[in-house]
């Protein structure tokens, strides 16, 4: 498709477009075009001032121009000729014209629609597996509205999340705070805990900016984490802790602050007892205590020597002590205690009680730090906390409070996760720093609803809590069979139930089930069709050798190619698309996002065709359109677009820019009504815009309050607390989920339906690791060290490994040439900078080059990024190696979230020359 | 001229400001010059180095911006023999492609690792160039010096648009309207009003290599303002053993610009200068006639023809290499070059008007001198490398090639008819010379610690020393020695001592060109303080 703002031939064009390659996008830039070809890439200047990092761009957008032009690219539809699938077959890829490729794929379809959208077990026919964090729709046009027409299917295939998201984050965040990933709001902030996010790589331009200011305004940072990251070395403070250990650290900073320290001096008292649980009082079967009349859980009033309903008029609520109450306890399955008069002690008081166990001394030796430095952190945070300050925000007056805590996806993901998650979020609360300016915040929702705006979606629910959509685990309801094949539904009532529920489920299940189900477990089928678009789950998955043998079983796979890859290697067929420079498409943009993507403003971006595609790749949303009339569906897909599956709602209240659900329309034309919708949108119906518009400014936006960054006004004004300290509805759910899978059989959850406890308690975690190679039958002493990751900010994402340019400027930073190995640990095994190595875990061996540092801990080594490539064109020839190869999929790696962690415990030796 | 006369004039002065506790090393600023300049694969005019100090658990790391600081007083523009590079009024430091021979003189003047030479068009995928790259390509930047140009064509558009570099990002270095913590600024010093100037003036700051007296015009900040003041470099970063560590990337790499190539023209150049020298001062002590002279020194300018065919081999744009003359003004290169412009004609008339010999060779004999001279202190301007640099280095040069330059003479002295009239003289100069070089070389091993010659140069130095006190210092005035008594035997004594104080000089030379040959590397006199153990941030309860 020839593209419009492809200037004429001798003219320089700048093209504006947005970059969406990782989740801390879309970030708007312009592309020079000269003579139809992507020269050079640069911010968009035209929002300095609006963008939160002044209209910057990463590193990775600049690969964009190569990305373009890497001869590598597949250009042409590819069939494949080798029946046989597997690494070490070669697919035979042959070219074949889109017709011919389109037929393939739609007779596939067809195939399917007529046998019926779910096989004889009950799981859909059809799988379909995209890049993380949602980016990918931000560059397959339609392709959702095609999905939606389709019905049916199973996004539950992991590409690695689990272990590469946030993920204890993503459920527990949305629980407690509507945070579906929480960060710390650097611009009002003076203190920040930070426990491995490695957010000066990760953060996006937009976090990566604010922290500098926060940085140069005098924050300090102190960084809790094995090995001194980007991150870390950005950090006042560098705490070297043992991994897995970061719970027991959080756990003693509470312990220092309401136990060694007097906590009515130096915790935000007042938001404990009114914005929080803690007042609420647990009777003996660790359940609330109830009003007899209204249900509601009681709270004891000081003032009189009462217990009252939380809701009441308290004066003093007790936060101590145990109190005679009458009321009754509603624990699982709807069963009462009920009790005439019972001690009942405030949750508060339980808390208290709970972490009398993990004292600073406990937690020293546990996490291999220096106990007066734990202490003097908590001293520092809590002094920080200026309990009782204010702040104006756009005229109203709320809390501030300049503390904060920040949790890694290793340090939140897996084992622990649960215990890290809830201790971050009580140290917040003790000093009144939960989704108030300055403190812990939450960026966005993806399981509650609206999924436009976090703050509608606090609703009234049950106790004074906010609602949450949990799977229900009560007798009728449960979902007794899995319905898809990771069984989200059915084993994490956390995930809930919303487009994006699959993913977050225990997405690796289906992997480690299609090699070796546990018992009872209903067959598992393999999918008729797997789609595979914009990841590559054979490298990018824990275990990702493994993951790529189960790739290869399945019997259709149509992935969409940039280049050849590991994945698509198994493909049957692969077509390929118009890519980031190529192609149409509108994007939200502005308001609140993923790592500090707080915006003054909110509306849309458009990408565009800068350049022609290149050979025959074709715009995704062609290619939906094509997929759709050759499958039947086109009627449903159009409506689809127009109820807006893939960008907005084309027809609403005062507009109606809906398509003709009848006939196909082109690309342009789609994205032309959306362009439409969106300008109505935004402007409020007064500056209504089509494509050539965008095409020129490239975005629209209208003025987003800051006010809206913060939950804690729309808690109060619905009059709702927090949930913490005390977990009873995470206990209940627990219960009944045990019941209901003993009912069928299934004990092989029960290592994971122990977490559910309403006060965390701190396991041994970083035993579950060491002990894993028991299972394996190996001896844990063979795996004397910690194998980690670390976010290459240059490759994560991107897609990029196939370009030389990333790989150059990438090998700056420290890591990115080979495995970080600490420099005395290295001399004890002989082994010099730049020697080749081995690394072996239990399950898997990787190699690469030694990079020897100091900034790591003795008994941890990290590896960099993920790699270990053997399709790929010129990540294939790196030579460094991943830890995806060396962790396993297994049950006892798995939390009761569904998630893994990005840890192992392997060996190092020097590679025979 | 300095800044402080500057900032009383209406002159600009653009430079930078770089905050090191702002950057992250993401090297966002690395790609967006490269896709600003169109910079050939490997070469990076902005490049973030990766920077890790301390031992565990005592450990700190930072990112370093580096590239070219547009000195105010740059070390590369005086050395420049065409002009090429030049000073402009406003402090930018630039490059005329079209003028550069690709000599390298301002790479190895350069003590920022600031410059490239790129011979060969290559792409970035092996296939060759994609069809971006090719509209991209600048085939004038081949085969001449690269460098940093702080984007001078968007800066110079301002004057037409009327927009403010370091403001409107338009006009201002891509690396700093691309920069995702604004760690890099950029703006006009002699402005007091400019961010960049308020931002020097705000917090303290250093400059790289100051006591280089370069003047560079970036200026680090290393302070955490309103909490953590910076601190001094640890006495263990700066060990030998951190400064040994080809993985620290603040430790220079030998230079690769000058191979064996430009090393021969030290070797034969200076040895022939030295010869022509010693041939006439010969001649002139009576030693010497002067047909036997001019036979001498046309044997000596054979040698130098071969010293300078293979620099001329050497430089990246061979068919302008008479720009060479250009900058006699500053260039000790090009005044080398003219010295050469003497003795080739002088030489030649002593061949064709015999008559005109002895003043002819006389000429030879001065621009021989002068040769020598430039020769030395083309290396000693090589401000960029700590081991040509050093303050021994044009007597260290002198003296050898007059060593070496009365050793051939010597050794040559046993093919002529009739041999020079008495070696005597010769001797007793050539064991004073060789007591001189072994003097002057221990005096160079002895500083070169204090003049920042690192431990891995000084590694070099030190292994070829004790070949170097048998061949150059040792062997000669054992050999010369019994020459003073005369004898039969003396004359090829002579000859074998003139020999060995010729491979001792070559030696040393090589040594020093092509091993020695490290490139200063980078330095953090202050830095944030952060990290862990002792170099974390000081405690703090409460905000200042």
């Amino acid at each position: 498709m020839a593209a419009p703002a492809t200037p004429a031939s001798g003219e320089r064009k700048m093209v504006p477009l947005y970059c969406n390659q990782c989740v801390c996008g879309p970030d708007l830039f312009k592309v020079e075009v000269k003579d139809g070809i992507a020269l050079r890439m640069t911010p968009n200047h035209d929002l300095e001032g609006i963008h939160p990092a002044g209209g910057r761009i990463c590193v990775k957008a600049y690969g964009l121009v190569q990305k373009t032009y890497n001869p590598n690219r597949i250009t042409r539809p590819l069939k494949r000729t080798n029946p046989k699938k597997g690494k070490e077959h070669d697919p035979g890829f042959v070219p074949i014209s889109w017709d011919e490729a389109l037929d393939i794929v739609a007779g596939k379809l067809n195939e399917i629609q007529a046998k019926g959208l779910r096989d004889e077990e009950g799981y859909p026919r059809l799988a379909a597996s995209f890049g993380g964090g949602g980016t990918p729709t931000r560059y397959m046009g339609t392709f959702p509205a095609f999905l939606s027409a389709w019905g049916v299917m199973d996004q539950g295939y992991g590409s690695g999340q689990g272990a590469k998201c946030f993920h204890s984050e993503h459920l527990y965040g949305e629980f407690w705070h509507r945070a579906f990933t929480v960060v710390v709001d650097s611009l009002n902030c003076d203190y920040v805990i930070n426990f491995g996010s490695n957010n000066e790589a990760s953060g996006g331009v937009s976090g990566v900016w604010r922290q500098a200011d926060a940085r140069s305004r005098g924050l300090k940072r102190v960084q809790v984490e094995p090995h001194l990251s980007v991150t870390g070395a950005l950090s006042g403070e560098w705490v070297p802790i043992k991994p897995k250990t970061d719970a027991a650290y959080l756990y003693a900073l509470i312990h220092r602050i309401v136990l060694e320290r007097n906590w009515r001096e130096v915790c935000d008292v007042r938001f404990l007892k009114e914005d929080t649980n803690s007042p609420y009082l647990v009777g003996p079967h660790g359940y609330f205590m109830r009003d007899n009349a209204s249900g509601k859980p009681l709270i004891w009033d000081l003032s009189d020597a009462k217990a009252k309903p939380y809701d009441g008029a308290i004066a003093d609520a007790a936060m101590e002590g145990a109190y005679m109450v009458a009321g009754y306890e509603e624990g699982p399955d709807g069963e009462r205690w009920v009790h005439a008069s019972v001690e009942a002690k405030p949750s508060f008081e339980l808390m208290r009680e709970h972490l009398r166990q993990y004292t600073p001394e406990w937690a020293a030796a546990e996490c291999d730090v220096n106990v007066e430095t734990l202490r003097r952190v908590a001293d520092e945070f809590v002094a920080h906390a200026k309990i009782g300050a204010t702040i104006e925000i756009d005229g109203h007056v709320l809390p501030h409070r300049p503390v904060g805590v920040m949790l890694g996806k290793g340090v939140n993901n897996g084992w622990g996760g649960y215990q890290a998650m809830w201790g971050r979020t009580m140290l917040a609360c003790l000093v009144g720093a939960l989704e108030v300016p300055g403190g812990t915040m939450g960026t966005k929702v993806r399981l509650n609803r609206p999924a436009d705006n976090r703050l509608k979606s606090a609703k009234h629910g049950e106790d004074g809590f906010m609602a949450y959509p949990f799977n229900s685990t009560k007798k009728d309801e449960w979902q007794s069979k899995p319905h898809i094949r990771n069984a989200y539904k059915m084993l994490v009532p956390l995930s809930a139930n919303s487009p994006w529920s699959a993913a977050l489920g225990p997405a690796h299940l289906p992997w480690l089930f299609q090699h070796k189900a546990p018992k009872p477990w209903p067959r598992q089928t393999l999918p008729e069709m797997w789609i595979c678009y914009r990841t590559n789950p054979a490298i990018s998955s824990w275990n990702a050798p493994e993951v790529a043998k189960r790739i290869a079983e399945f019997p259709f796979t149509l992935a969409f190619g940039y280049t050849q890859d590991e994945s698509n290697w198994m493909a049957d067929v692969i077509l390929p698309e118009a890519t980031d420079l190529e192609s149409w498409q509108m994007s939200r943009i502005g308001g609140t996002g993923s790592a500090e993507q707080f915006w003054h403003h909110q509306g849309w971006a458009l990408r565009q065709p800068a350049v022609a595609p290149a050979g025959e790749c074709k715009d995704m949303t062609d290619i939906a359109t094509e997929l759709a009339k050759r499958t039947g569906l086109l009627k449903k897909y159009n409506e689809a677009i127009n109820r807006g599956a893939a960008a907005m709602a084309l027809r609403g209240e005062g507009y109606d820019y809906s398509l003709d659900p009848e006939v196909p329309h082109g690309a342009k034309e789609i994205w032309d009504a959306v362009a439409k919708a969106a300008s109505h949108e935004t402007s409020g119906g007064t500056d209504i815009h089509g494509i050539d518009w965008f095409s020129e400014k490239g975005f629209m936006l209208r003025p987003f309050s800051q006010l809206e960054w913060y939950l804690y006004p729309r808690m109060k004004e619905q009059g709702l607390r927090f949930e913490m300290p005390y977990q009873e509805r995470i206990k209940r759910h627990g219960e009944q989920l045990e019941r209901r899978l003993h009912e069928v059989g299934i004990e092989w959850w029960n290592p994971q339906l122990k977490e559910y406890e309403a006060l965390p308690g701190y396991l041994a975690f970083p035993d579950i690791w060491e002990n894993y190679a028991t299972e394996l039958g190996r001896d844990p002493k063979d795996f004397p060290l910690w194998a980690l990751t670390s976010r290459s900010m240059q490759y994560a994402w991107g897609a990029n490994v196939g370009l030389p340019l990333i790989r150059e400027v990438a090998q700056n930073v420290s890591g990115h040439d080979g495995v970080i190995i600490n420099r005395a640990t290295a001399r004890k095994l002989g082994i010099a900078d730049g020697d080749p190595i081995v690394l072996e875990s239990a399950s898997g061996t990787t190699r690469g080059r030694a990079t020897l540092r100091e900034g790591i801990r003795p008994d941890t080594v990290l590896l960099i990024g993920q790699f270990d490539h053997w399709a790929t064109p010129v990540a294939k020839d790196f030579g460094v190696g991943s830890l995806n190869s060396l962790t396993d999929l297994a049950l006892s790696l798995t939390d009761a979230t569904g998630s893994g962690a990005d840890i192992m415990r392997v060996s190092l030796r020097k590679a025979p020359a | 001229m300095n800044l402080t006369e500057l900032n009383t004039g209406s002159a600009k002065r653009y430079g930078m400001i770089v905050d090191l506790n702002r950057c992250v090393g993401c090297q966002t600023c690395t790609i967006a010059c490269k896709h600003s300049n169109d910079t050939p694969p490997g070469v990076q005019w902005r490049k973030v180095l990766d920077v890790e100090q301390g031992t565990f658990p005592d450990v700190s790391r930072l990112f370093l911006v580096t590239g070219c600081q547009h000195c105010a007083v740059p070390s590369c523009v005086p050395v420049c023999p065409t002009g090429a590079t030049r000073q402009r009024e406003d402090g930018l430091v630039t490059m005329d492609y079209d003028l550069c021979i690709g000599c390298a003189s301002c790479a190895v003047a350069c003590p920022y690792q600031a410059r490239t030479i790129v011979h060969e068009k290559e792409g970035y995928y092996a296939g060759g160039q994609t069809e971006q790259e090719k509209q991209t390509t600048h085939e004038d930047r081949y085969g001449v010096a690269n460098k940093c140009t702080f984007c001078v064509e968007r800066i110079d558009t301002a004057a037409i648009t009327g927009l403010v570099p370091g403001v409107d990002p338009e006009v201002t270095p891509a690396c700093a309207t691309s920069c995702i913590t604004q760690a890099i600024r950029f703006g006009d010093f002699a402005d007091p009003s400019s961010t960049v100037s308020k931002l020097a003036q705000d917090s303290r700051s250093f400059q790289m290599h100051a006591e280089l007296g370069n003047d560079p015009q970036i200026k680090y900040l290393y302070e955490v303002p309103q909490s953590t003041p910076g601190r001094a470099a640890d006495a263990a970063d700066l060990d030998d053993e951190r400064q040994s560590d080809p993985a620290n990337p603040l430790v220079g790499k030998p230079q690769t610009f000058w191979d064996y190539r430009a090393a021969m023209n030290f070797v034969l150049g200076g040895m022939a200068a030295g010869l022509m020298l010693a041939a006439w001062l010969a001649h002139a002590a009576g030693l010497l006639g002067t047909y036997a002279l001019r036979a001498v020194d046309t044997a000596a300018a054979a040698a130098m023809a071969v010293g300078l065919f293979f620099v001329f081999l050497k430089i990246g744009r061979k068919a302008r290499f008479l720009y060479v003359l250009l900058r006699p003004q500053s260039s000790w290169m090009t005044r080398e070059t003219w010295c050469v412009a003497f003795i080739y004609p002088a030489l030649g008339a002593s061949w064709v008007w015999p008559q005109m010999a002895q003043g002819a060779l006389a000429i030879v004999a001065l621009a021989a001198a002068g040769f020598l001279y430039c020769q030395a202190r083309i290396l000693y301007a090589s401000k960029g490398i700590p081991a040509w640099r050093a303050p021994l280095m044009p007597a260290m040069l002198v003296a050898t090639g007059l060593s070496e330059g009365l050793g051939m003479l010597a050794a040559l002295s046993v093919t002529m008819k009739p041999p020079l009239a008495s070696l005597v003289p010769v001797a007793a100069a050539g064991i004073a010379l060789a007591l001189i070089n072994a003097w002057l070389w221990q005096r160079y091993i002895a500083e070169a610690r204090a003049n920042g010659i690192g431990p891995l140069a000084r590694g070099e130095l030190a292994s070829t020393t004790p070949i170097l006190r048998g061949l150059a210092h040792a062997a000669p005035v054992l050999l010369y020695l019994p020459c003073l008594a005369g004898g039969a035997a003396a004359a090829w004594l002579a000859a074998a001592a003139g020999v060995a104080a010729f491979a001792g000089g070559a030696l040393w030379k090589l040594v020093v060109i092509l091993r020695a040959c490290h490139v200063q590397g980078f330095a953090l006199p202050m830095q944030p303080q952060r990290g862990s153990g002792k170099r974390a941030a000081p405690e703090r309860f409460s905000m200042p």
